[in-house]
């Protein structure tokens, strides 16, 4: 038995069966995506950062409302496009890098920092590891923006968006950006980039999620919009006790999986008193 | 052939008040070939977590192992259980390890919190999870066991209501699958224990 | 390490059984500032005397508690340096913790995992133990707690406890002072008072270190890092009572 080792890193073990049952003909399982709209903006005072809420496997919507704005950090957050376990572990991987570092070094995180690790763990990888985000923050030097793409290149803008319904949000930015926006405009921009993909990006989909981050502090508003509600309602089925066709026999063929409880196990009594407590 | 269908499953994940069902069908195949008919998908991890594994069979089991075997660990360790969602993020951490080499294996997770909220979630092969708070499905016919729980799924339903309503979600839904079927197990998870129970379903 | 002919182990049982290594870090220990902690009803609280060298030393600059996660602070008596090395570990077996099941570490289990690393120097070739012992309080499911670590590895949760120089005194008036129904700001209050109890000289905010964490509102509050300032006036209020 191997025991786990908890140090991290990526194993590899299962690689040549793999491609050992690819050479056989038989096809590759397909990975949950999320197909995606992510988009963001700087603002008069900071970054309104927006996504949609879709996750697809193929072409089957296999979350109606997911979350792509992953924190990172309390003053930088990140909104990622690709394959949904990637950016979920890289994103997971840096706040937890940065949360070390504030703790060594006393100081609140920047943005930059975030970046720079992001863009280093993704070239190493060499695109293999999917992730395409849109990294936002404020931190001591201002708000700062940047996209960063699978393969560790990054691009620092005033507006970025990302993932399949990039150009639809993009037109939008291209033609309703504006510098020194307010609050309300710059939400208000973001949502209707989003938006652009939503309706016009079969990836993208459901509803929009923005998160604004300047010197206050953060604001994650999730579901700021739900544009698309269900359309129909009924109230389900009731099916009376007894509907399903049982069987007698049980196919509960349990394998006993879990040990029972260390307090199941022993049996705690009242000892005599320990004269006294050693510390050495 | 996607060798996520190489054995055929179905398994699906169920919200209700207070309560979660998670079942499974029973077959299990090589391709079209059925071998066995009472094959386990839904393993127990503790009286208040469930975990479902669809795809290939033998990376099935050797995922309820290493499950069993670290939820042991963590029990002896820390003396008490955990909980679903800290299973989920367990198995999401174990798949992940393997992104460049996966198990074909997609799990489910059922189970109560400790405070009595249901928790279920689904998770893709490389450990990217999707919480759900109506109901989750995995297995190589996803399509029709989506279509069955989007019509037939109701908030709030009561222990025997979630089990009927499960019950003909998975038997619809695996009605059109040719990979999975020959009846199915329920178990339904309730603060007060948990029962499962065995369906009747097609033969062919 | 290990694998040179050289790096046997330094920590050998002498003939009577005892392990004069960690004798001699207990000594260390002994010899340090003192630091002390006391559990309350509602949270915990960890102090330790921040005696610098010399008026010329940067006060600021010098930090004696430190966090290992947002719920749980570390103080320390004896080598300082040690008690780095630790907290860098002990926030990065967090971390690892969090990683996997994305859940702050329990008290208990970062309290294990610290006393393993400090046992694993006891053993292990080529290296001395540790010259700290730790006074770890944290709050987590389970409610405030306080946890004592030593250089064998070994460790005990307390309701209050001291450790270092005066560790007898302190402890002594902990166990006159303290009560289990003792509410966060008496403990606050029991903590400086030992403290000054053996303090050679006037204590102030800038020669002692407190650290608290207040269990109402767990979800958001941290452990909060002691402002100067407020040390300065829960000082100067004691100096006048």
């Amino acid at each position: 038995m191997v025991i786990p080792t908890e140090d991290g890193g990526f194993n590899f073990d299962l690689c040549k069966r793999n491609a050992f049952l690819g050479q056989q003909g038989v096809k590759g399982p397909s990975v949950l995506k999320t197909g995606t709209t992510i988009a963001g903006v700087i603002y008069k005072d900071g970054i309104v950062l927006g996504a949609d809420t879709r996750s697809t496997n193929g072409d089957t919507v296999a979350d109606k409302n997911c979350e792509k704005i992953h924190y990172i950090a309390p003053n930088i957050w990140c909104c990622g496009a690709g394959t949904a376990a990637d950016t979920e572990a890289v994103t997971g991987m840096v706040s937890s890098a940065m949360e070390l570092h504030r703790l060594a070094t006393n100081r609140s995180s920047r943005v930059i920092t975030a970046m720079t690790m992001l863009k280093q763990h993704l070239f190493k990888y060499q695109g293999h590891v999917s992730a395409a985000l849109v990294l936002g923050g404020y931190d001591h030097s201002g708000p700062h923006l940047h996209s960063v793409y699978p393969h560790g290149s990054t691009d620092t803008l005033p507006f970025v968006t990302m993932g399949s319904g990039s150009l639809a949000a993009m037109a939008v930015f291209e033609s309703g950006y504006k510098e020194n926006m307010e609050l309300e405009d710059a939400k208000i921009l973001v949502a209707r980039a989003i938006e652009a993909g939503i309706f016009n990006d079969l990836g993208s989909g459901s509803n929009v999620d923005l998160c604004i981050i300047n010197k206050d502090g953060k604001d994650y508003l999730r579901n700021w919009k739900c544009p698309n509600e269900r359309t129909y309602r009924h109230a389900g089925f009731t099916f009376p006790p007894g509907t399903t066709p049982l069987i007698k026999k049980n196919m509960n063929t349990a394998y006993c999986t879990s040990l029972p409880g260390l307090s199941a196990l022993v049996e705690v009594s009242d000892g005599p008193e320990p004269e006294s407590m050693e510390l050495a | 052939m996607s060798i996520m269908s190489y054995n055929g499953s179905a398994i699906i994940a169920m919200v209700g008040k207070d309560c979660v069902a998670i079942c499974s069908d029973l077959r299990f195949g090589v391709q079209h070939q059925t071998l066995a008919t009472d094959f386990k998908k839904i393993f127990k991890i503790n009286d208040e977590c469930y975990v479902g594994l669809s795809g290939l069979g033998s990376d099935m089991q050797t995922l309820r192992q290493r499950f069993v075997f670290r939820h042991n660990l963590y029990k002896l360790r820390e003396d008490r259980n955990m909980k679903p969602s800290t299973f989920a993020n367990m198995v999401s951490a174990v798949l992940y390890e393997k992104r460049f080499g996966p198990y074909f294996c997609e799990p489910v997770i059922a189970g109560l919190e400790p405070d009595g909220t249901p928790y279920i979630t689904g998770m893709d092969l490389l450990g990217a999870m999707a919480p759900a708070s109506d109901f989750v499905v995995a297995g190589d016919n996803t399509e029709s066991l989506f279509g069955a729980c989007e019509s037939f799924w109701r908030p709030d339903m009561n222990p025997e209501e979630l089990f009927e309503t499960i019950s003909q979600c998975l038997l619809s839904g695996v009605n059109r699958d040719c990979l999975a079927g020959w009846g199915g197990v329920v178990t339904v998870i309730t603060k007060d224990g948990q029962f499962t129970r065995s369906l009747k379903g097609r033969m062919d | 390490m290990g694998d040179s002919a050289y790096s046997f182990s330094l920590t050998t049982f002498s003939p009577s059984g005892k392990l004069l290594q960690i004798e001699y870090a207990l000594t260390a220990v002994a010899s340090g500032a003192t630091s002390l902690g006391i559990k309350a009803t509602n949270g915990v609280v960890i102090a330790t005397e921040k005696k610098l060298p010399s008026i010329l030393v940067d006060e600021e600059s010098v930090k004696k508690t430190s966090l290992v996660t947002p719920n749980t602070g570390v103080a320390y008596s004896g080598m300082g340096p040690d008690s780095r090395v630790l907290v860098r570990k002990a926030r990065k077996l967090a971390q690892t913790y969090y990683r996997m099941y994305k859940e702050q570490i329990p008290v208990s289990q970062l309290v294990r995992e610290t006393a393993t690393v400090m046992q694993e120097s006891t053993q292990q070739g080529g290296v001395r133990p540790f010259g700290v012992s730790l006074l770890v309080a944290g709050y987590d499911e389970l409610g405030p707690q306080l946890y004592q670590v030593d250089p064998s590895g070994s460790y005990f949760a307390w309701k209050a406890s001291a450790i270092g120089k005066n560790m007898v005194n302190a402890k002594t008036f902990l166990e006159k002072r303290y009560n289990e129904e003792m509410e966060l700001e008496d403990a606050i209050h029991t903590a400086l008072l030992t403290l000054k109890e053996g303090f050679e000289g006037q204590i102030s905010g800038n020669n002692i270190e407190i650290t608290w964490r207040k269990s109402s509102n767990f979800q958001g509050a941290d452990f909060k890092l002691t402002l100067p300032k407020t040390c300065c006036k829960t000082a100067q209020r004691l100096r006048c009572a």
